[in-house]
């Protein structure tokens, strides 16, 4: 059985590119545009992991780590912050928010996929 | 003779309670003694001569005898119930009249000792006095030597008379002395021009002196003592009876004593007050008005002046105020700017490397092949945007970083790890590099490497930018890098066989936009901000970086990184 992963990101051709990397790599990739739709989605479908690009608009994308964290049913679920380390101590806050891990950007197609399972 | 014994020149007040009791006992004294009452009578008749000799002794403009001598007497005979006749005449015919005893008292008799052969005096002074020579003012005579050869006014018969005398004499001066039987007759033959000075006592010249337009001199001489003289026969009763009023009177400051003295003085004095003194005194009155209008126009001015130092004060304050308030706005700005630029810096950063990502990501995803077979020009090209991008990224990573150095933004996140992967990390990042050109990549990594307390990804930064200097600059040879540990840090050198820096260009290879005169336009790649952003980075880290270098032979850029970071917020 295929293994779903959710990415959580507002920019369109972040998400085109993280989906076709990971599907070529055989996972079932869905997504969300903002925070409030990937909590929920991230409940309903209870994926291997979720990708979190840190940049989303409308909800904080610290909260949205938090409020990952706080759902009992996600417990085991990692969470991969995609980060372009443009504020300082962002990788440090978004840890403390709950994150597993982070892969940083730009996206390196040679070693994307390979980041991404080391937290599966 | 309840008549006689009314006060008949009754003029210092009324008696005291004491002696309207002693009336009666004196009545019934007089009555039981019938006999005694004619020579009573007799006695209590005193006859006293009278001169001029103001203001001791004269008479007045009403015809009445008046002065010092004449107040005292009048008091104790009023007390005593004597009865007082006067007898008027110059000085030396009350002399005469006194030694021949048509007189009992003579007033203002100085004492000598050959005068008390002839006359009895009573015991306590009624004042005392000295005898001055004064001259007309300018006159020149100033001392007793001037005198010599000049015509002196004094009074006849008079104790200053053979005193003067024998004063001029002991110096052996040749001074003509005119005896002039009236007191008053003194200053003004001196004033006319017929004496040259004039001798008078001390009381005598204070009211009269000046008007005469005469001035005292250094000439001063023979204190005396004033009484009044007797009769040397007879008149010891009546002179033992002034000395018990006089000496009860001078124990007293309110007594007729010395109101007289003072009436006969002090308001003669101001009644004589010169015109000179009177306009002297308006000068001087005129000058102190002045000078406290002066006082208060000054006052007043200096109030002015305080009030606008005070003024100025304030505005000044002001000023520093508004000034301050300035500076406080400006740097504000300053650090709203400072803000703005971290905040606009942070957005642009982000705003240009998401597009960027974008390009490196898709760029390498096709140069995978994982979107489809590329022919070799595609690969070619593609590769170059790739660079391109990369390049770009770097540039924007880098400009981003020393931005937030310079504003003191740049937090650094230290924590423990081990030194030895982070090195092995960045040999593996840039070895294909070194393989690329033929460079022989040397790893000498010190077994007792061990951890490290400080910013990782920073000290990643530094390390990979050493290496990849070294690689670029270098054609062929090697490139070492070594790692030791040493007390409480370790050293990091990473040396080249490149074209080296000039020595000249040593100091200059840490500053920003920095890349060394290679000789060659831009062959070099990067942003010339690597090694400034390396030293910065090391120095938050408590740490330094050395160059040593050799034109055209090669470098060593060392780093000391102190095994725990100094602490930042």
């Amino acid at each position: 059985m295929k293994e779903t992963l959710l990415i959580i990101e507002d920019n369109e051709q972040n998400l085109y590119m993280m989906r076709f990397l990971l599907e070529k790599s055989g996972f079932t990739v869905i997504s969300a545009t903002n925070g409030r739709e990937g909590i929920q989605m991230a409940l309903h479908h209870k994926p291997r992991a979720i990708l979190l690009d840190i940049q989303l608009p409308e909800m904080d994308r610290y909260e949205v780590a938090r409020e990952l964290k706080k759902h009992e049913e996600l417990k085991g679920v990692p969470i991969i912050a995609v980060t372009s380390y443009a504020m300082p101590g962002d990788r440090e806050k978004i840890l403390a928010a709950g994150a597993n891990g982070y892969i940083e950007k730009p996206i390196d197609p040679d070693t994307f996929v390979d980041e991404v399972r080391k937290y599966i | 003779m309840n008549k006689e014994k009314k006060p008949t020149t009754y003029k210092f007040g009324t008696p005291p309670n004491l002696i309207r009791f002693l009336y009666p006992i004196f009545l019934i004294a007089l009555l039981c003694l019938p006999s005694l009452g004619e020579s009573n009578y007799d006695r209590r008749t005193a006859v006293v001569g009278v001169y001029d000799n103001p203001p001791k002794i004269f008479v007045s403009r009403s015809g009445k005898p008046a002065g010092i001598f004449i107040d005292i007497i009048e008091f104790i005979a009023e007390k005593e119930g004597w009865k007082l006749r006067y007898v008027t005449g110059t000085w030396a015919e009350g002399l005469s009249r006194l030694e021949k005893g048509e007189i009992d008292l003579l007033p203002d008799v100085a004492y000598t000792p050959e005068r008390e052969e002839k006359f009895s005096f009573h015991k306590e002074p009624i004042l005392s006095s000295w005898f001055q020579v004064y001259a007309p003012k300018g006159s020149g005579i100033k001392s007793i030597i001037d005198l010599n050869g000049k015509r002196v006014a004094v009074l006849e018969r008079s104790v200053q008379h053979e005193a003067f005398k024998r004063l001029v004499e002991n110096f052996g001066f040749s001074v003509t002395i005119i005896p002039i039987p009236n007191y008053n007759d003194l200053f003004q033959m001196v004033s006319r021009g017929e004496a040259d000075a004039a001798v008078s006592h001390r009381f005598h010249a204070i009211n009269y002196a000046k008007s005469f337009g005469l001035e005292d001199t250094a000439v001063i001489f023979n204190p005396t003592r004033l009484f009044f003289a007797g009769p040397k026969t007879g008149g010891k009763e009546l002179l033992d009876t002034l000395d018990e009023y006089l000496s009860e009177m001078k124990k007293d400051p309110h007594s007729i004593y010395y109101q007289t003295l003072k009436r006969w003085t002090a308001e003669e004095i101001r009644f004589t007050f010169p015109e000179w003194a009177k306009t002297l005194g308006w000068i001087l009155g005129s000058i102190l008005l002045m000078s406290i209008i002066g006082i208060f126009i000054l006052k007043h001015q200096l109030n002015i002046k305080t009030k606008e130092l005070r003024q100025i004060n304030q505005e000044m304050e002001k000023r520093i105020i508004k000034r301050t308030e300035e500076l406080r706005v400006a740097m504000e700005k300053a650090q709203s700017a400072d803000r703005l630029k971290s905040a606009f810096l942070a957005t642009m950063s982000h705003e240009l490397r998401t597009p960027l990502n974008s390009i490196i990501g898709f760029t390498g995803i096709l140069l995978q092949g994982l979107a489809g077979p590329l022919n070799e020009e595609q690969h070619k090209q593609l590769s170059m945007v790739q660079s391109s991008a990369r390049h770009l990224l770097a540039l924007i990573n880098d400009v981003l970083d020393i931005s937030k150095i310079e504003a003191g933004q740049l937090t650094m996140s230290v924590k423990s790890f081990e030194l030895r992967p982070v090195i092995e990390k960045a040999i593996k990042m840039v070895s294909p590099f070194a393989e690329k050109k033929g460079l022989n990549l040397i790893i000498e990594i010190d077994d007792r490497i061990g951890s490290i307390t400080t910013d990782q990804r920073r000290l990643e930064q530094i390390i990979l930018n050493l290496l990849n200097n070294a690689i670029k600059f270098t054609e062929k040879g090697k490139v070492r890098i070594s790692c030791r540990a040493e007390d409480d840090h370790y050293l990091l050198s990473v040396s080249d066989t490149g074209i080296g820096i000039r020595a000249n260009e040593i100091d200059q290879i840490f500053k920003p936009f920095h890349q060394i005169d290679t000789g060659l336009t831009r062959k070099y790649e990067g942003t010339g901000l690597g090694l400034s952003i390396s030293k910065r980075l090391i120095e938050m880290m408590g740490g330094t970086i050395e160059v040593e270098s050799e034109w055209g032979k090669g470098s060593i850029f060392t780093i000391r990184i102190p095994k725990k970071a100094k602490e930042f917020s």
